[in-house]
C-alpha cells in the first residue's frame, strides 16, 4: 500500500462492460470476495458480469421501468433491486427470477438496501418515505415506514443498528435503533449518496452543490470537505477508496475524482482525465482488492479499473 | 375474579400475563364485517391443469381429445354421459308424415344460427321473391307432393325456365299482370315501333327480319333505371368537372366504338357470364341462401339487352345518346403498366397525361439596397389592431356586390340583416324579447329606476348596493363588502401581490370594511384616476374579497397561500414618474424586507449554519424515534423503550407527535411521570379485542366511587363469571398459572404513589412519582392493602377515605372486587403499549427486570409454541432474573409477597365465593 500522498487510484481501464442500452444507473460488487458485478440501467435489465473477464453472465429482466438501485445480500444468493416500477424486487441469483415483489411505494424507488443478514430490506423512494420490509416473514407489508423525509430519499445505508437515509430535502437522517432516536443532520443541499466508514464513526455525504462532506457521526460535525468535481444535477455516488484512505467520486463530466481522505487534496492526475462520455452515475471501489474499482455511466458502459500493479498479486 | 385466578395461574407458570399473547381476546362481539377484498380475483393464478377454455357464454369448449379424452362428446356436443349409446330402433312407419330430412340447421351451432338469422335479416326483401310458390299454400303443396306429382322433366324444366325463385312483391304483381322478365312495362307495340325503340332502322331490310316477326305485337322495350347520382360537391348544376381520369378512360375505352345501343348499361352480371364466382367469399355463410347472383336470361332479347333485377342493380344511367356512361372495359395489358414497369391495379388504366402540374411563380426581384424592417410591419399591424378595436362594435363594412371584396370578406358572407339593409328592406318587426316589453311604460320606467343602482354590480349575494353613496348621483356607486367577508378576506389569499400598490389599497379597502367603526376609510381616489376607474377598482376589490376568502373548516389547513417570487427588478414602462405610488412601493418594500428578515431569523440556526459550514450541534436535530418491535428483532437490537411499542407493522414511525410528552421524558430518564398518556389511554384503548376483557376500567370506577353496591351485586356479577371462567381455566395448563402469579403481583406494586401523590389530586390527574427507592418506605402499609387497584385513582381515593369505616370484611370484599378491576386493568396493560399507572412506578426501577421477566416468560412460552412467536429473539436472561421476580415485591410493598407467592396467607376474593 502506497504511503499517504502517493496513493494511486486504479486508473487503468481493465475492461468495459457495455451491453446495456441506455444509461447505467447502478453497479454493485457482489459480497464476499466480490468476484462479480451487478449492474442495472435504463434498459430495465440487471446484468451480472464477470469483471475479470468482462463477460456478461446473466440478464435479469422483470423490471418494467428503469433500474435505479441494487443491493446484494450477504450470501450472494439473492439481491434486491428497485426502480421506476414502484416496487422492490428480490431476486434469486441462480434461478434468475424474482422471489418477492414488494409494492407499497407511491412512486419510483430510488434506492434499496439490505441489512447485514438480508432479513430487512430498506427502500427509499421518490414519495419521500423509507419503507422497511421484512424478508423473513411471509407478510409483504412493510415493518415500518419512515416518513420524516421532506423530499425524495436518494440514499440509504443500513448498518448493524442504524439506518441512514439521505434525502433531497438536504437532510441526512440516522435512525438509531439501539438508542431509539433519530438524528437528522441538515446538510442544506440535496443528498445523493451517504456512505459511512467501516467503523461507522464518519459519514461520507455527497450533495448536489459539488461537495462531498465527511461528517462525524456522533457530533454531526464536518470533518472534511472534498470539492473540485462537478456534481449539480445527477445522482452521483461518492465512495471510499481502498482502506478508506481516499474518497472517490465520478462526476457529471465523466471524470473520476479522488481525494486524500485526511487533507482533502485532489490526487494526481489533477484534473483527472475524462473517462466516460457522460455523467458517472455510480462509482464503487472493490471491497477487498486495493487496485480495482468500477464506474457506471450514463453513456451505457460500466468500466472496470485496475491498478496496473495490482494485477500481479 | 376469574381472570385474576387465571392470571395467577399463568403467573405461577411464569407467563407474563401482561404480554400480548396472554391478553389475546377470543371474544367476538357483533357480526363480523364482510371481508374487504373481493371474493373472486380474476387475475388469480390458476394452475395449468385447472385452466379450461370457455366461450363467451361460459360454456366449456374443447372436450374430448383436446382436454384428455375423458369427457368425449358429452357436455354440449352429441352423445350422453355414458358415451355413444346406440339409439333404439323406432319404427317411423306410423309417423312418416312427421318425418323430415335433417336440415343443415339441425347441425348448426347457436352462433351459426345467429349468423344465419343475421343474414336473413339483410336479405329479407328477397325472401319474398319467390316466383313459383310465394304463397304458403303453394309451399305446403310443394312440400307434400314434390316428388309425387312432378316428374323429373317437369322439375328440370321448371328449374331451367324459372329464374331463381325469388323476386320482389312488385315483380310478382307485374308478373301476374302478364309481364315477363326482360320486357318493358306498357301496352304491346308493333315490330316496327320496337325496332325504332331499339334504335334500328325498321326500313332497312335485315336478312333475318322475317315477315312472321313483323306480324306480332311485342312488349315494349325495357326502360332502363334512371339512377340519379348523389351530388356531394359544391359545383353548380350542370357543371362539368372537366377531363378527369374518367373522361380519359371513357374516351379511350376499347368498347367505345362498338356499334349499337348499350342497353341496360351492361352493368352487373350477365346470366351467362357469371364470372365473379372467384370474387365471392366462399366462407360467407350468407351464400347458403340463394341470392340473385346471376341475372335473368331474357332469351328473346338481343344480347346487349341484359336486364338486371335484384339487389345488385346499381347500374349507371344509360341511353343511346350518352356514350360516356359505359362501363370501363378491362384494360389492355399495355396500358396497365407504369413507366417503371410495375403493373397498375386491375381495372385501372394508366393515364397518358400527367396530373396537373403545380404552378410556380418566380420570386420577385428584390430591389438593391433593400433591408428588412420588421418594425414597420409591426407598427402597421398595431395600427390595424387599434383600428380594429375602434371598429370592433361596428358592423363589418357592407360592401356592395359590385365592389371587389377580399377573400375573407367573401368567406364570412353577409348576414341576412346586412343583406336586408343593402336591399333597403324595412327590418321585420321582431317579437317581444322579454317580459319587460309587455309591461306598461310607467312600470318599465319604475323598474329601470329601481334597477339602476343594481345594474352595474355583480350579482353576488355578498354585495349589497351602497345605500347612501357619498358621491353625487352621477358618480358610480361604490360596492359594499360585508364585515365578515372583509375580515376573512384579510386572512385569505391576497390576489394583488404582484402589484404592491394595488395590494396596499386592497388591504386598506378590506380593513375599512372589516372594522367599520375604526375610522379606517376606503382608499381615496388617486389623483390621476377618474371616477369610473376608481369605481371599477373598488368593484374589483369587492369581488376579490368575495372570492379570495380562506376556506373554512377542515380543508383550510391543507392549503397555504402562495408566495409570489420576486424575480429581478420590476420593469415599468415609460418614464419614471415619482408619485404617490412610489411611497407605497417603498412601504411595501419595507414590509417585504421585514418579512424576509423574519424568515431568515426563523430559518437561521440550521440553514445559516449549514451555509457557513458549521455543521454540528446547530444542524443536528435529535428526536426520539421508536423502531417497530419487529425491526428491533430483525436487527438483533433491544427495543429501546419496550413499553412504548410503536404501532404495529405498517404503522408510521412518527411516534413523536403521538405521545410527545411521554417520549421526551422517557428519553430524559430519571423520573417517569405519567402524563396525558394516562388519561387519554382508556379511550384510545377501545378496540374490539378489549371489549370483552379490559375496558371495564371505567365501569369499576363508577361502582367504587359513587355507589358502593351491596355484596350481592358483586357476587351476582363476579360469581357467575368466576364459575364460567373456572371451566375455561381448567383447560389451562401450568404455564398460564405461572403467568397468573406474575400478574397478581404487578397491580399491587404502585400503591405507594397513590398515598402520597394521588389522594389530593383529582381523579383524572396523572401519577408522577420520582423513582427514588426511599419513597416506598414512607408508605403506610396498612393503608395500602385494600387499595388493590392502583390504576384507578377514584377508587383509591374512595378507599382512602373509607378505609377506617369499613370493616376488615368489607375491605376484603373490596379487595375482591378491586382485584377484579385490577386484573382487568392490567390485562389491557401491555396490549397496546400505552402506559398505565400500575407500571409507571415500577418502570423506572424495574424496567429492565421486568423486561427480562417478560423475555424469560416469553422464552418459556416459546418453547411451547416456538415458531409462532416472532417478537422476541433475545437470549433467555440469566438465572438471576428469576430471582429478581421474587425480589421486586419487597422493594415496594411487602404485601405482594403474600399475594404473589404460592403462600396464601391473605384471604383472596375467591374465598368469599
Amino acid at each position: 500500500m502506497p504511503k499517504n500522498g502517493t496513493i494511486f487510484l486504479a486508473r487503468t481501464l481493465h475492461t468495459t462492460l457495455s451491453s446495456h442500452r441506455g444509461p447505467v444507473h447502478v453497479v454493485r460488487y457482489s459480497k464476499g470476495s466480490a468476484k462479480y458485478v451487478l449492474s442495472g440501467g435504463q434498459d430495465r435489465t440487471i446484468r451480472l458480469w464477470n469483471p475479470e473477464l468482462g463477460t456478461e453472465i446473466k440478464t435479469f429482466s422483470a423490471h418494467g421501468y428503469e433500474v435505479l438501485s441494487i443491493s446484494v445480500s450477504h450470501d450472494n444468493a439473492s439481491f434486491a433491486s428497485s426502480g421506476g416500477d414502484r416496487s422492490v424486487f428480490v431476486w434469486d441469483v441462480t434461478a434468475g427470477v424474482t422471489t418477492r415483489r414488494l409494492s407499497g411505494h407511491m412512486s419510483k424507488v430510488n434506492v434499496v438496501e439490505l441489512n447485514d443478514n438480508a432479513t430487512v430490506l430498506a427502500s427509499g423512494s421518490y414519495d419521500s418515505t423509507v419503507r422497511l420490509w421484512d424478508l423473513r416473514a411471509q407478510s409483504r407489508a412493510p415493518i415500518q415506514i419512515l416518513e420524516e423525509a421532506g423530499d425524495a430519499v436518494q440514499a440509504l445505508h443500513v448498518g448493524a443498528a442504524t439506518i441512514i437515509s439521505g434525502s433531497v430535502d438536504g437532510h441526512v437522517r440516522t435512525y438509531d435503533l439501539r438508542m431509539g432516536e433519530l438524528r437528522s443532520d441538515f446538510v442544506g443541499q440535496p443528498v445523493t449518496s451517504v456512505i459511512p466508514s467501516q467503523d461507522a464513526t464518519t459519514l461520507l455525504v455527497s450533495t448536489l452543490d459539488s461537495h462531498i462532506r465527511l461528517f462525524d457521526t456522533t457530533s454531526g460535525k464536518l470533518l472534511n470537505d472534498f470539492t473540485g468535481h462537478k456534481h449539480s444535477s445527477y445522482r452521483c455516488r461518492a465512495c471510499f477508496g481502498h482502506a478508506e484512505a481516499t474518497v472517490v467520486c465520478g462526476d457529471e463530466d465523466g471524470t473520476v475524482w479522488a481525494w486524500d481522505l485526511v487533507d482533502a487534496t485532489v490526487l494526481q492526475p489533477k484534473p483527472p482525465p475524462k473517462v466516460h462520455d457522460k455523467v458517472i452515475t455510480w462509482a464503487e471501489h472493490h471491497p477487498t482488492d486495493p487496485g480495482e474499482m468500477i464506474t457506471a455511466s450514463a453513456d451505457g458502459t460500466v468500466k472496470v479499473w485496475r491498478h496496473p500493479k495490482s494485477s500481479t498479486p | 375474579m376469574s381472570t385474576a385466578r387465571l392470571k395467577r395461574k399463568l403467573g405461577d407458570l411464569g407467563i407474563d400475563s401482561s404480554s400480548k399473547r396472554a391478553n389475546e381476546s377470543f371474544c367476538l362481539i357483533g357480526t363480523p364485517l364482510p371481508p374487504l377484498e373481493k371474493s373472486r380475483d380474476t387475475g388469480e393464478f390458476v394452475p395449468l391443469w385447472k385452466q379450461d377454455v370457455r366461450d363467451e357464454k361460459g360454456r366449456r369448449r374443447l372436450h374430448g381429445a383436446f382436454t384428455g379424452g375423458f369427457s368425449a362428446g358429452y357436455f354440449n356436443t352429441v352423445g350422453s354421459k355414458e358415451g355413444w349409446a346406440p339409439s333404439t330402433f323406432v319404427s317411423s312407419r306410423s309417423e312418416r308424415a312427421k318425418n323430415r330430412g335433417a336440415r343443415p340447421e339441425d347441425f348448426m351451432d347457436e352462433e351459426d344460427l345467429a349468423d344465419i338469422r343475421a343474414d336473413q335479416k339483410l336479405v329479407d326483401e328477397n325472401e319474398e321473391m319467390d316466383l313459383t310458390g310465394g304463397t304458403q299454400a303453394e309451399m305446403s303443396k310443394r312440400g307434400q307432393g314434390d316428388t309425387g306429382e312432378k316428374d323429373e322433366i317437369t322439375v328440370a324444366l321448371e328449374q331451367s325456365l324459372l329464374p331463381t325463385p325469388k323476386d320482389s312483391i312488385g315483380a310478382r304483381i307485374l308478373k301476374k299482370m302478364g309481364w315477363r322478365l326482360g320486357q318493358g312495362i306498357g301496352p304491346r307495340i308493333t315490330w316496327r315501333q320496337r325496332e325504332i325503340q331499339f334504335g334500328r332502322n325498321p326500313d332497312v331490310d335485315s336478312t333475318e327480319a322475317d315477315e312472321e316477326a313483323k306480324r306480332h305485337m311485342y312488349a315494349p322495350r325495357d326502360t332502363p333505371l334512371l339512377i340519379v347520382g348523389r351530388k356531394d360537391d359544391s359545383h353548380g348544376l350542370g357543371y362539368n368537372s372537366g377531363l378527369g381520369l374518367h373522361a380519359t378512360l371513357g374516351s379511350q375505352g376499347p368498347n367505345n366504338d362498338t356499334k349499337g345501343p348499350k342497353l341496360a348499361g351492361g352493368f352487373g352480371l350477365g346470366a351467362l357470364n357469371d364470372a365473379d364466382e372467384d370474387d365471392l367469399d366462399v366462407y360467407d355463410s350468407s351464400n347458403m341462401h340463394t341470392r340473385n347472383r346471376t341475372a335473368y336470361d331474357a332469351s328473346d332479347m338481343y344480347d346487349e339487352e341484359r336486364i338486371v333485377m335484384g339487389n345488385k342493380q346499381h347500374g349507371q344511367p344509360t341511353g343511346r345518346s350518352s356514350a360516356k356512361a359505359q362501363a370501363p372495359a378491362r384494360p389492355t395489358l399495355g396500358k396497365g403498366t407504369f413507366r417503371d414497369g410495375t403493373h397498375s391495379l386491375e381495372g385501372f388504366v394508366v393515364s397518358d397525361k400527367p396530373v396537373a402540374e403545380d404552378q410556380w411563380f418566380p420570386i420577385p426581384d428584390i430591389p438593391a439596397g433593400w433591408t428588412p424592417n420588421p418594425k414597420r410591419v409591426w407598427e402597421q399591424a398595431k395600427v390595424a389592431d387599434s383600428n380594429k378595436e375602434n371598429t370592433a362594435t361596428a358592423p363589418p363594412p357592407i360592401i356592395k356586390p359590385s365592389e371587389p371584396q377580399t377573400h375573407s370578406q367573401w368567406k364570412t358572407g353577409i348576414s341576412a340583416d346586412q343583406r336586408g339593409a343593402i336591399l333597403g328592406e324595412t327590418p321585420l318587426p321582431t317579437g317581444p324579447r322579454s317580459v319587460f316589453e309587455f309591461i306598461s311604460k310607467k312600470d318599465q320606467e319604475r323598474i329601470k329606476s329601481a334597477a339602476g343602482g343594481r345594474s352595474d354590480q355583480p350579482s353576488s349575494p355578498d354585495f349589497i348596493p351602497a345605500t347612501s353613496s357619498p358621491e353625487s348621483s352621477s358618480a358610480p356607486s361604490l360596492p359594499h363588502t360585508e364585515v365578515h367577508v372583509a375580515q376573512s378576506a384579510l386572512r385569505g389569499f391576497q390576489p394583488f401581490t404582484a402589484d404592491p400598490a394595488k395590494q396596499v389599497r386592497y388591504t386598506a379597502y378590506l380593513q375599512a370594511h372589516a372594522n367599520p367603526g375604526s375610522g379606517a376609510s376606503i382608499p381615496a381616489q388617486l389623483s390621476g384616476q377618474d371616477v369610473e376607474t376608481y369605481a371599477r377598482e373598488m368593484r374589483d376589490y369587492a369581488k376579490a374579497a368575495a372570492l379570495f376568502r380562506p376556506i373554512s373548516g377542515a380543508m383550510a389547513g391543507r392549503f397555504t397561500s402562495a408566495a409570489v417570487l420576486d424575480l429581478g427588478p420590476k420593469i415599468v414602462e415609460g418614464l419614471h414618474t415619482p408619485a404617490a405610488e412610489s411611497a407605497l412601493n417603498d412601504e411595501d418594500e419595507k414590509m417585504d424586507v421585514d418579512e424576509k428578515v423574519d424568515e431568515r431569523r426563523e430559518e437561521a440556526p440550521k440553514v445559516h449554519a449549514a451555509r457557513v459550514g458549521m455543521f454540528g450541534a446547530l444542524t443536528r436535530e435529535v428526536t426520539p424515534w421508536q423502531p417497530a418491535r419487529l425491526l428491533c428483532k430483525r436487527f438483533g437490537v433491544k427495543d429501546p423503550n419496550p413499553d412504548v411499542t410503536a404501532p404495529q407493522a405498517a404503522a408510521s414511525s412518527s411516534t413523536a407527535p403521538a405521545q410527545p410528552e411521554f417520549t421526551a421524558e422517557a428519553v430524559a430518564a430519571g423520573t417517569v411521570s405519567m402524563t396525558a398518556s394516562l388519561t387519554t389511554a382508556p379511550s384510545a384503548r377501545k378496540d374490539l379485542s378489549h371489549i370483552g376483557l379490559g375496558d371495564e376500567d371505567g365501569m369499576g370506577d363508577d361502582i367504587l366511587t359513587y355507589e358502593r353496591p351491596a355484596m350481592d351485586v358483586f357476587k351476582a356479577i363476579f360469581a357467575s363469571d368466576d364459575e364460567e371462567s373456572d371451566v375455561e381455566m381448567e383447560v389451562d395448563d401450568k404455564v398460564e398459572a405461572k403467568d397468573q402469579r406474575q400478574d397478581t403481583l404487578t397491580p399491587a406494586l404502585p400503591p405507594p404513589s397513590a398515598s402520597d401523590g394521588l389522594l389530593d389530586s383529582g381523579p383524572s390527574t396523572s401519577i408522577s412519582r420520582p423513582s427514588k427507592p426511599d419513597s416506598a418506605p414512607e408508605v403506610d402499609l396498612a393503608s395500602f392493602k385494600p387499595t388493590f387497584i392502583p390504576r384507578d385513582p377514584k377508587s383509591k381515593k374512595a378507599k382512602g377515605k373509607d378505609k377506617e369505616v369499613y370493616s376488615k370484611e368489607k375491605k376484603d370484599k373490596k379487595k375482591k372486587s378491586s382485584s377484579k378491576g385490577a386484573t382487568l386493568v392490567s390485562f389491557e396493560l401491555d396490549e397496546d403499549g400505552t402506559d398505565s399507572i400500575s407500571f409507571s412506578a415500577q418502570r423506572s426501577k424495574h424496567r429492565d427486570k421486568e423486561r427480562d421477566q417478560d423475555r424469560f416468560k416469553k422464552k418459556k412460552r416459546k418453547e411451547k409454541d416456538g415458531d409462532e412467536d416472532d417478537m422476541w429473539v433475545e437470549k433467555p436472561p440469566p438465572d438471576i432474573v428469576k430471582g429478581l421476580v421474587a425480589e421486586i415485591p419487597p422493594d415496594d410493598n411487602p404485601d405482594i409477597v403474600e399475594d404473589a407467592g404460592p403462600v396464601r396467607g391473605r384471604k383472596r376474593a375467591v374465598d368469599f365465593m
